[in-house]
């Protein structure tokens, strides 16, 4: 088959605007394709990762944002003492803008030991311990670093919050990207109020016995009938409930990841069949020279698959490069869906825009191989 | 036994109502070596005789016994199989793929066969020298004048080295000038290399060329001199008009 790489190369580059515009317009696809994707697969990351599901969310019963859930940071203590709880982080949240946002920028106040042994945070730049000497001392996500081009040294002012970066970080959790963190009781007296003793949310670690719902449960009959009734949910739940808005959006947006699909299928399957329905005679004139009607079929296909994934593969690293460097987050409420590039996406960019080559030759493929020989000499 | 041996070869089909039969129990031999033109009127059935003995066209009923194989009895696919190893066809809008090179374009038929590259390059060249082409090896069609494109062409049919080689109207595209360059170059195929031609032609001085000439008349072959004679739907031989 190798043997007719040339002729099928040549073949395309032959009618060159035409196969350059149907790659274009299969790049285009597949690069809404690859951030349709991405997008999923973050909203993914974030309610089926493992260990949301091993921890759990004490937030205010009631209250939506981060604003207006005020949750005695007491509680904290009470919630460690628990049969089966690992650890308590108290949290401050303070974000931008509560509702949906593609540049939400969420600061979490958390005492700075406890931030260390709770998140997995890699210093790309600056250093823990100007954290942990300056009060006002922030240390900043990759990814709102790269979109808000911040640097350490550098102030950075939002709303009432100012803070001195003192350090950039890459997470294990791509979302975590997107935030802020800062000292607990700097957060807390931050915006010209007083909200010492008071925390948005405690993240509870649960033990390897633990029972996430038996200990939900427990934590909000315990709260009952204190001075603030808690809500408690496992992390998962409790971010798919705060972007269930969203959920429902990116879940509607899967049609257009599939449109794409299907913009691609109908692109290549009309180029190659124009290609197929221009070359009648040279498909009588390969059949009379001895090529089977399966090889000119597979030879068609080749056509097919390769402008398929040569608009794939530009489409693909064109997405995967933006999704790269651009530190896209989509957030609400305080909680964010981080845009990433992956290797998965990659493959599966790769393989859809493989099975579409196949599917788009097949009908001109089988044209061309029941290409009449006689007739095509004479008429084509 | 002959090359080609056709025995009651009969073609029809259908134009709207009309039922057309342009071969009607046809009978003929073909030996190795010979040098066959097929003459004829237009719609005499010549060009579907051509066809139908290099295996691109199916004929209604009748034998096509070629080298011992009987080709109508086998699949499209075994039949283009067929081809590769045994027909070279010379057509006479020269049909080269036009995004191939000259040498691409000869080489073509030798991708179906089992050969190494080395052996195919070989091929390639012979048959390059002996069209007198080498020097436009790497030129494509388009930069071809119109006998240096039909001379490619011939290259492309012998250069398997084909039991027979067939030719429609091999020189119908051509002027006087380089029909006689291309007449040349057929006869020594068949003169210097003894390769078996079968040529349909309209004209006359292509005919005068071959060792048999032959014309398709109402359903009869005729050959110079003699007509293809059938007794009981057998083949007898030739007679004497």
């Amino acid at each position: 088959m190798f043997k007719f790489a040339p002729y099928v190369v040549k073949s395309l580059w032959r009618h060159r605007s035409r196969t350059l515009l149907t790659v274009n317009g299969s790049a285009v696809a597949l690069f809404v394709f690859c951030f349709v994707g991405s997008v999923q697969q973050g909203l993914a990351r974030l309610t089926e990762d493992q260990q949301a599901q091993r921890t759990l969310i004490v937030f205010q019963e009631n209250r939506f944002c981060p604003a207006s859930s005020k949750l005695p940071e007491d509680y904290a203590g009470t919630v460690a003492k628990m049969n089966g709880v690992k650890g308590v982080v108290p949290i401050k949240v303070f974000t931008n803008n509560c509702r949906a946002s593609l540049d939400v920028v969420v600061f979490n106040g958390m005492p700075p030991k406890k931030l260390r042994s709770a998140r997995q945070l890699t210093l790309l730049s600056g250093d823990w311990g100007q954290f942990d000497s300056r009060t006002d001392a922030a240390i900043v996500g990759q990814a709102v670093a790269q979109r808000r081009r911040l640097k350490v040294g550098e102030r950075f002012t939002i709303g009432e919050v100012t803070v001195n970066i003192v350090g950039v970080f890459r997470s294990a959790v791509p979302a975590e990207d997107n935030y802020i963190y800062t000292h607990l009781d700097f957060l807390q007296r931050a915006r010209g109020k007083n909200s010492v003793g008071t925390v948005t949310q405690l993240e509870v670690m649960l033990g390897e016995a633990a029972d996430p719902d038996r200990l939900a449960t427990e934590i909000d009959a315990q709260f009952k009938n204190g001075p603030v009734a808690t809500s408690t949910r496992s992390k998962g739940v409790f971010q798919r409930d705060t972007l269930a808005d969203l959920a429902e959006l990116i879940g509607f947006a899967h049609w257009l990841g599939y449109a794409c699909v299907g913009l691609v299928l109908a692109l290549v399957a009309t180029t190659t069949v124009m290609a197929v329905q221009d070359r009648i005679k040279e498909h009588a004139v390969l059949q009379t020279l001895g090529l089977r009607p399966g090889r000119i079929f597979r030879l068609v296909i080749a056509e097919s698959i390769l402008q398929s994934l040569a608009g794939g593969f530009l489409g693909i690293g064109a997405g995967l490069a933006l999704l790269a460097w651009g530190g896209f987050a989509v957030g609400a409420e305080g909680v964010t869906i981080a845009f990433k590039p992956s290797l998965e996406l990659a493959a599966s960019g790769a393989f859809v825009s493989a099975i579409v080559g196949v599917l788009a030759g097949i009908i001109p493929g089988w044209q061309a191989a029941r290409t009449e020989i006689v007739s095509a000499l004479r008429y084509a | 036994m002959a090359l080609v041996e056709i025995r009651k070869l009969t073609k029809q089909f259908r134009k709207g109502d009309e039922v057309i039969t342009p071969l009607q129990e046809v009978h003929l031999e073909i030996e190795r070596g010979d040098f066959v033109s097929l003459m004829g009127a237009s719609g005499s059935g010549k060009s579907t005789l051509l066809n139908a003995i290099s295996g691109i066209d199916r004929p209604s009923s009748g034998e096509i016994v070629v080298n011992g194989t009987d080709i109508t009895k086998m699949s499209r696919g075994q039949l283009a199989d067929w081809r590769a190893a045994n027909i070279g066809y010379i057509f006479q809008m020269h049909n080269l793929i036009p995004v191939l090179t000259a040498y691409e374009n000869i080489e073509l038929p030798l991708l179906l066969l089992p050969m190494s590259s080395a052996e195919r390059r070989k091929r390639v060249e012979i048959a390059l020298d002996a069209v007198n082409l080498r020097d436009r090896a790497n030129h494509y069609p388009r930069q071809l004048s119109g006998g240096q494109e039909q001379r490619v062409g011939i290259a492309r049919s012998i250069v398997a080295n084909p039991t027979i080689i067939v030719g429609d109207e091999p020189t119908g595209d051509l002027d006087s000038t380089t029909t006689d360059q291309i007449l040349d170059l057929i006869q020594r195929l068949n003169s210097e290399l003894g390769m078996t031609l079968l040529l349909v032609t309209h004209d006359p001085r292509v005919a005068a060329l071959a060792a048999r000439q032959i014309r398709l008349e109402n359903g009869k072959l005729i050959e110079k001199g003699r007509e293809v004679v059938v007794v009981g739907g057998e083949f007898q031989g030739r007679r004497a008009l």
